[in-house]
């Protein structure tokens, strides 16, 4: 069976509440990462790359940046007639048009998942950091003719209200399924990423339905046992991102030589919409260390222990340390800023000082004048 | 059908751009890759669809394969389009026989069947040579303004450089009254930029009457243009202020990808409102090591930079290792070059290897005799062994062995 016989489903808005600051204005998918991506980048591109070619998005409020990420596809290559993306909003909600889990999400969209006629359906959430090989991850589902295949990792679990653990027996089937109790000890944990058969998860989303369970893990926890369910560890680089601080150290992670070469394999690469800016241009005495620079970006002061999103303007004697710069901020001359997140189109005139520490990084919103 | 358009462009593509090298053995050179991120041809279509042109006949000739496969359908450029967009048109077999485009002129005489589908009332022809942002849709108010038959885009050169150029000597109404074709001793310094706008009809019958003639070359500049001018039509110099550099020689496209590091040259590429699209490759944004010395410098996504640069421009994913020296080089995409390599007034083009402690090229102050100076060009895929070394002005198309 060929992988485009797999139904892509991303959901957008999946756990925005853990970073507050960066979802005022966006959903979880849209929110800039590394230089020059948006999350939902990451999901979308592992889909593609494992020859999957039918994508939905599913969305709740705050999708406009989404949509203008993602517009028609054409960067993912699913600009497509016949199947391709599509963008699923709140549809035939119980109350006010939000979606308060995601079984209540996909549900509202069950005509289009059963109309995919797919065999199989592919859940994953943006918050979610890695690189993964989708296309091994069906060849295991088929290889223990399961009916469930949750992408795990072992390690210290997320702190998010939906983080589920599983223990499973030597077979990689999952034995048990749990909310995280205690999160500081290392256990096998949910990468909120599952592979499941259509015509089960149509069944399952029924008959939630009729019992208003709204949450995509209760239905798999109550079901652990009933199902075949089984676990697919995903090795190399993986990180969920749960709070701002989380943000900011996965981020300052990209400066490791080995989280990029593990996330950005040029084997699996991650598209992204172009922004058709000119390469990033150093003027005299610039500086940059340890730091990753999108193109668009002027630099003439020094960087050190940065990642800088595209067209960031840094001036002359001006000194940025440890800080994560977003699109199109203009640091002005001789100002000093260390441990900063500056979000888009934020101005910090010349002289002006700003320091978050490595541990409580100061936030800086949406097109502030400092 | 075709809906009907005021005015399409024709942009000839087939040249090989011979003086090049190395650097157009495989590709055509409007496919050069130049600053950091475009090819050449990215400026003419951008500049098209920038004026609101969405019509482009890409006519190809030379070692079309990379180039149709860059242009694609059009998409980086908005030219993909269900009304007009961008067509590539190499020579085809007809009934009467097979021919090769024998030059400009005839390209576009092959091509009349594609122009008369649009049933444009002007054409517009480009070639895939130069650097330049330029609003054809001004050049085309001016055509019509003064009702001309023929518009030749035209720009003030330096006089000491004016004779290497095809010159017009223009009278005060901006009409063309004499053409000279790199005179020794030029009376004029207005250059042909080569971008023409024709009346269609004008243009149709003239090129009719080039190809029946056994004698022509078939060529715009030395053909066609001096047969509308003796017959006394309409032709204007539309006079352009601005950036404009012929990039067919390997010290001019150089000097052109080192003309984007000097805030004092008049080409913004980062103009919101003139964007110059181009194909984007997918690679993260490029990092900078903890040692990297980067300065004066164009750096595309996807490198990986340890060593030192300094006045150069590297294409995507370039690497270049702890100690390398990278100074007045022009990288082209994938190429490595290794720890304590240095590269210097260079052009290195894709996918080449710089093994540890190579040398490749020289500094004009360094040479005794300033005439066996040059810019290095190293090709496509090469590999310049440890410790080898390549002289100023070589052009390297074989791998090169190290310590021997």
């Amino acid at each position: 069976m060929a992988i485009n016989n797999v139904l892509g489903i991303i959901f957008s808005n999946a756990n925005d509440e853990a970073v507050p600051e960066l979802t005022s204005l966006r959903t979880m998918g849209s929110v800039p990462f590394a230089g020059r991506y948006r999350l939902i980048d990451f999901p979308l591109s592992n889909m593609v790359n494992a020859g999957i070619t039918k994508v939905g998005v599913i969305t709740n409020s705050n999708y406009r940046s989404l949509m203008d990420h993602i517009g028609n596809g054409n960067p993912w290559d699913l600009a497509r007639k016949r199947d391709g993306l599509t963008i699923l909003p709140p549809f035939n909600a119980p109350s006010a048009g939000i979606f308060s889990g995601k079984a209540e999400a996909l549900y509202g969209s069950i005509g289009y998942i059963s109309d995919s006629g797919k065999d199989y359906v592919l859940l994953a959430d943006c918050n979610i950091v890695c690189n993964i090989d989708f296309e091994d991850m069906l060849k295991y589902a088929q290889s223990k003719n399961a009916d469930m295949v949750f992408a795990c990792a072992y390690g210290l679990p997320s702190r998010l209200p939906d983080s589920v653990e599983y223990l499973a027996d030597e077979n990689g089937r999952i034995t048990e399924a749990k909310y995280v109790g205690y999160y500081d000890k290392e256990v096998l944990y949910s990468l909120k990423t599952m592979l499941v058969k259509r015509t089960l998860l149509e069944r399952l989303l029924h008959e939630a339905n009729a019992k208003r369970i709204s949450a995509l893990e209760d239905i798999v926890i109550n079901n652990t046992g009933n199902i075949g369910m089984y676990c697919y560890k995903q090795e190399g680089y993986v990180k969920t991102i749960e709070s701002i601080g989380s943000y900011y150290d996965i981020s300052l992670d990209l400066l490791r030589p080995e989280v990029r070469k593990s996330l950005f394999n040029p084997e699996r690469p991650i598209y992204t919409k172009t922004g058709d800016r000119t390469p990033a241009i150093y003027g005299i005495n610039a500086r940059a260390n340890n730091s990753l620079v999108a193109d668009g970006c002027k630099i003439e002061g020094e960087v050190e222990n940065c990642i800088l999103f595209r067209g960031v303007k840094i001036g002359k004697g001006a000194k940025v340390t440890n800080s994560i710069i977003m699109q199109n901020t203009v640091i002005g001359e001789n100002a000093k800023i260390d441990c900063v997140i500056t979000d888009k189109d934020v101005t910090i005139k010349q002289g002006k000082t700003l320091c978050g520490a490595s541990n409580y990084p100061v936030y800086i919103g949406k097109g502030i004048v400092i | 059908m075709a809906r009907k358009t005021e005015c399409i462009a024709m942009l000839l593509a087939g040249g090989q751009g011979s003086r090049l090298g190395i650097l157009t053995k495989n590709i055509a050179k409007p496919a050069v890759p130049y600053g950091g991120k475009y090819r050449i041809i990215d400026f003419p279509l951008s500049n098209c669809v920038n004026s609101g042109i969405y019509t482009v006949g890409v006519l190809t000739q030379y070692q079309p394969l990379e180039l149709n496969d860059y242009i694609g359908n059009g998409e980086p450029w908005d030219l993909d389009r269900a009304n007009g967009g961008v067509h590539i048109l190499s020579p085809y077999q007809q009934i009467k026989g097979t021919e090769w485009y024998k030059g400009t002129a005839n390209a576009i005489y092959q091509n009349i069947n594609f122009i008369e589908r649009y049933d444009p009332e002007y054409v517009l022809i480009l070639s895939g040579d130069h650097i330049y942002k330029m609003d054809y849709a001004k050049m085309l108010d001016y055509h019509k303004q003064k009702n001309a038959d023929c518009t030749i885009a035209m720009l003030e050169v330096p006089w000491e450089e004016a004779s290497r150029f095809g010159l017009m000597i223009v009278n005060d109404d901006g009409s063309i009254s004499e053409f000279e074709e790199k005179p020794k001793n030029p009376r004029s310094n207005k250059a042909s930029m080569g971008v023409y706008i024709f009346n269609w009809k004008k243009l149709r019958k003239y090129l009719t009457e080039d190809e029946a003639n056994e004698n022509s070359g078939n060529d715009f500049g030395h053909d066609v243009i001096p047969a509308m001018h003796s017959n006394g039509e309409r032709m204007f110099a539309y006079q352009f202020d601005g950036y404009w550099k012929d990039v067919g020689t390997i010290n001019s496209l150089w000097d052109a990808n080192l003309d984007l590091l000097n805030p004092n040259v008049d080409l913004d590429l980062d103009d919101d409102s003139w964007k110059i699209y181009s194909k984007s490759p997918a690679a993260p944004p490029h990092f900078a090591g903890k040692n990297a010395q980067i300065e004066n410098s164009m750096i595309n996504e996807g490198c990986d930079i340890q060593g030192n640069i300094d006045f150069s421009v590297l294409f995507a994913n370039v690497t270049v290792e702890e100690g390398a020296n990278v100074k007045y080089s022009i990288v082209m995409p994938g190429t490595t070059i290794k720890k304590g390599a240095t590269v210097q007034y260079s052009i290195v083009a894709e996918n080449a290897v710089i093994e540890e402690g190579a040398v490749v090229g020289a500094s004009p102050e360094d040479m005794q005799n300033i005439d066996d100076w040059g810019v290095a060009v190293i090709g496509h895929g090469v590999t310049i062994g440890k410790g080898g070394s390549v002289p100023p002005k070589a052009m390297i198309d074989e791998d090169i062995g190290g310590d021997r």
